[in-house]
């Protein structure tokens, strides 16, 4: 792929209700996931891996915790002289005053098309960062220009019965063409269908069509979603349908979130994810190495640099500069940077945000549906303090 | 340039007492501490006493080293004013800018030097395991109005006969130099690390080189000079942990130490922080027959034996069934199923095969070279 053909737009807003406590501070896409990373490292080095220069990002509000990460772009390579990174904040309505939002009509999607016509790119992606995959940006081009409709659409083919309700999917043509973008409740599968093509929320088309979407929609003074208008945009043109083989989660709960970590300490995902020709990349971080005390077990489990570890942890996924104090018990859990476990605390199926401290002797349980969360900064010293999911 | 000092990193030295670990790759490129090259630790205090203007000169096997520091930026040395520049031998009219010793390095390097016009020249080595303030060294310095101050760590008796004992007056005025003596009068070692008043050396150099051609070494040559024509020459004690890894014994030792908590070297102290090439790898991946004890493991490590008061380094695999016991796994190596490895050094990128068994012991350290393949046929 020729460098600055291509443009992606990785929108993170995106609905983050049903993932608070963890997304009440935070876009979904700066989610930490896997140890070391974010889920909007997932679609930005998918579009780094293609050669992709130009790279806008839509955050829902002031977006600090976006700009700490990215910072000028460089760990992606993306401190240019041509190209680079724009970063567009204040987008979700939901947190705008209505006299803002009364000027945003007609106005809504300037920013992309500036963003679109300035980059002078051929083609244009827009991404979101629920689905974790690690998807051949330049394959899809490929698929897409040997191809006739205007876009094309990504899906994964999976089990209908892995599928929430929450899911979209594509429906497809027997040729294999995406007519419609739909919630998995209104998809009426057959009883029997062995296959749904799981909708993976990626859509690329030609950078004039998209710039014409938007224009139209500034027209009519929509004020909704990039990915509100992409759906549209299928429905309306008909879509090419491409199929994503890798591995993927699609992140749009607590439990699916939690579930998506569990799934990467199989080791077949782990290196499907990490290990592929395509490498994810995140803010590299200038950590010591993980110290494993005597006594420690630390088993099936992923860990980051700067850690701690004195106790026993089974099954789990550990960020960055985690203390694991002796004689606590880790198991099925997520533990995000900077967080402190206390001597002897029994932690199982819960999710505990950065830099939070557990006390000693405490019991933290959840269940792998229901996993119990633990707010980001919060201190736990006592039995009392711990409120169970449900 | 901004500041009044300028250093200058010695990374020439071929290192030969590192057997098979420099027989491609310069010194001050080896890897330390699992996530470390010696080099960071003189490049991290640079930039943590506010050194930001730094010159490296290389000169053997300078490869890994230059993609190592690269434009200096994990340093924090990509500074718009200053930064670091690796300095390599180039010709001239004058000839090809090779050199012999250390003060040659310095004078084949002059243009560079008079291009940052610095008052103050600090000389380090890329060879050696501490943190120190140069800042503080530099007020040291001003404050005894010296021409040349020099870096000096107690050492015992015994020590002292491989070392380059600076014997000093009670205001530690530097009054005699004595190179490896049989029976040392002071306790004071060098450690390699000079501050110079640059117009100074500059003169010194340039006599000498016009002339005899004397001026080769900074222990053997420049410091007896200077004493002879008696400049204020000045020992500046250090206090901290300090560890030349010039050896296989040493380097063993000195990652040994490392893997202590409670190492005087205070790696996570976040004040004074090391810093190397930023690499985004996975985390690490410790299987369910994993077995990890009193050890140090960083990013994209894959263990599924056993590993017991040792170090990994990067893009390690340690295969099930093997146990690393007492050793320092270099990055990228690969260990297979039911191998030990006990008391070694194992290069970058070596590969050992199932069943292999490398085994030194406390006082012989025994050595896998980088890209050495152990016990497998070779392709």
């Amino acid at each position: 792929m020729k460098r600055g053909s291509v443009s992606a737009i990785i929108n993170l807003v995106e609905p983050w209700e049903a993932l608070e406590p963890l997304t009440s501070e935070r876009p979904v896409g700066m989610l930490p996931f896997g140890g070391r990373y974010r889920l909007l490292d997932f679609p930005l080095s998918s579009a780094i891996n293609a050669g992709i220069q130009n790279v806008m990002v839509t955050s829902p509000r002031s977006g600090r915790s976006v700009s700490d990460h990215l910072r000028s772009g460089r760990d992606w390579n993306l401190d240019t002289i041509r190209g680079g990174l724009f970063m567009y904040p204040y987008n979700d309505l939901k947190l705008v005053a209505p006299e803002k939002k009364a000027k945003l009509i007609h106005h809504y999607y300037d920013n992309s098309i500036l963003f679109l016509k300035r980059s002078h790119s051929e083609y244009s992606v827009v991404m979101s960062t629920r689905n974790v995959g690690n998807i051949d940006l330049k394959a899809l081009l490929r698929y897409h220009e040997e191809r006739d409709n205007p876009v094309t659409t990504v899906y994964k083919s999976v089990d209908p019965n892995q599928l929430t309700p929450k899911n979209t999917i594509l429906q497809l043509t027997d040729k294999g063409m995406a007519t419609a973008v739909i919630p998995t409740a209104k998809a009426k599968l057959a009883k029997t269908a062995k296959k749904a093509a799981k909708n993976m929320d990626i859509y690329l088309m030609s950078t004039v069509d998209l710039i014409e979407i938007l224009d139209e929609a500034n027209r009519r003074g929509d004020l909704i979603s990039l990915e509100e208008l992409m759906k549209q945009a299928v429905i309306q043109h008909n879509a090419n349908a491409f199929e994503y083989t890798g591995f993927q989660a699609n992140i749009h709960d607590l439990p699916s979130y939690f579930a998506a970590n569990m799934a990467i300490l199989e080791e077949a995902n782990f290196r499907a994810l990490f290990y592929s020709s395509r490498r994810i990349y995140t803010k590299v971080k200038n950590e010591i190495p993980t110290f494993f005390a005597e006594g420690s077990q630390f088993r099936a489990s992923l860990c980051g640099t700067g850690g701690y570890i004195e106790g026993q942890v089974d099954h789990s996924v550990i960020f960055r500069n985690v203390l694991i104090n002796r004689g606590s018990q880790i198991k099925d859990s997520v533990i995000m940077q900077g967080t402190r476990i206390g001597a002897g605390t029994k932690v199982e199926n819960v999710i505990i945000d950065k830099n939070v401290v557990i006390g000693p002797n405490l019991v933290l349980k959840g269940t792998p549906t229901e996993p119990l969360v633990i707010s980001k900064g919060e201190h736990i010293f006592r039995q009392t303090e711990v409120v169970t999911s449900d | 340039m901004n500041d009044e000092m300028l250093g200058i990193i010695l990374a020439g030295g071929q290192g030969t007492r590192l057997g098979k670990l420099t027989k491609g790759t310069a010194k001050p490129a080896v890897p330390f501490g699992g996530r470390y090259r010696i080099i960071d630790f003189t490049l991290s205090n640079c930039a943590n006493s506010g050194v930001n203007t730094v010159g490296v000169i290389t000169q053997y096997q300078p490869l890994e080293l230059n993609a190592h520091i690269g434009n200096g930026s994990s340093w924090g040395l990509d500074d718009l004013n200053g930064g670091v520049t690796v300095l390599q031998p180039y010709s001239s009219s004058e000839g090809e800018k090779f050199f012999e010793g250390t003060a040659h390095a310095i004078y084949q390097n002059i243009e560079y030097i008079d291009q940052q016009n610095p008052k103050y020249l600090l000389v380090l080595s890329g060879d050696h395991i501490y943190k120190m303030d140069y800042d503080a060294m530099l007020d040291y310095h001003k404050a005894k109005k010296a021409s040349l101050t020099v870096g000096v760590i107690p050492v015992t008796k015994q020590e002292a006969k491989r070392f380059g004992m600076m014997n000093t007056d009670e205001t530690d005025r530097i009054i005699e130099f004595e190179e490896k003596p049989e029976h040392p009068k002071s306790d004071k070692a060098s450690m390699g690390i000079y501050i110079f008043n640059w117009p100074t050396l500059r003169d010194y150099l340039v006599k000498s080189y016009a002339t005899d051609k004397s001026m080769e070494d900074f222990g053997k040559n420049v410091i007896p000079s200077y004493l002879a024509h008696n400049e204020s020459v000045y020992a500046y004690a250090f206090k901290g942990y300090w560890r030349d890894v010039g050896t296989i014994q040493s380097l063993w030792q000195a990652n040994m130490e490392f893997l202590s908590p409670h190492n005087r070297l205070n790696i996570g102290d976040n004040n004074w922080r090391i810093y190397s090439k930023a690499q985004v790898l996975p985390p690490m991946f410790l299987t369910e027959t994993s077995q990890v004890n009193n050890s140090m493991i960083v990013d994209s490590c894959y263990v599924a034996g056993e590993v017991d008061h040792s170090i990994l380094s990067q893009r390690v695999s340690v295969g099930m069934g093997s146990r690393v016991v007492d050793s320092m796994v270099m990055p990228g190596a690969t260990i297979g199923k039911n191998v030990v490895i006990d008391h070694a050094l194992v290069g970058e990128e070596a590969v050992i095969g199932d069943d292999a068994i490398v085994k030194g012991t406390a006082t012989d350290i025994a050595v896998v070279g980088y890209d050495e393949v152990v016990g497998v046929e070779k392709p």
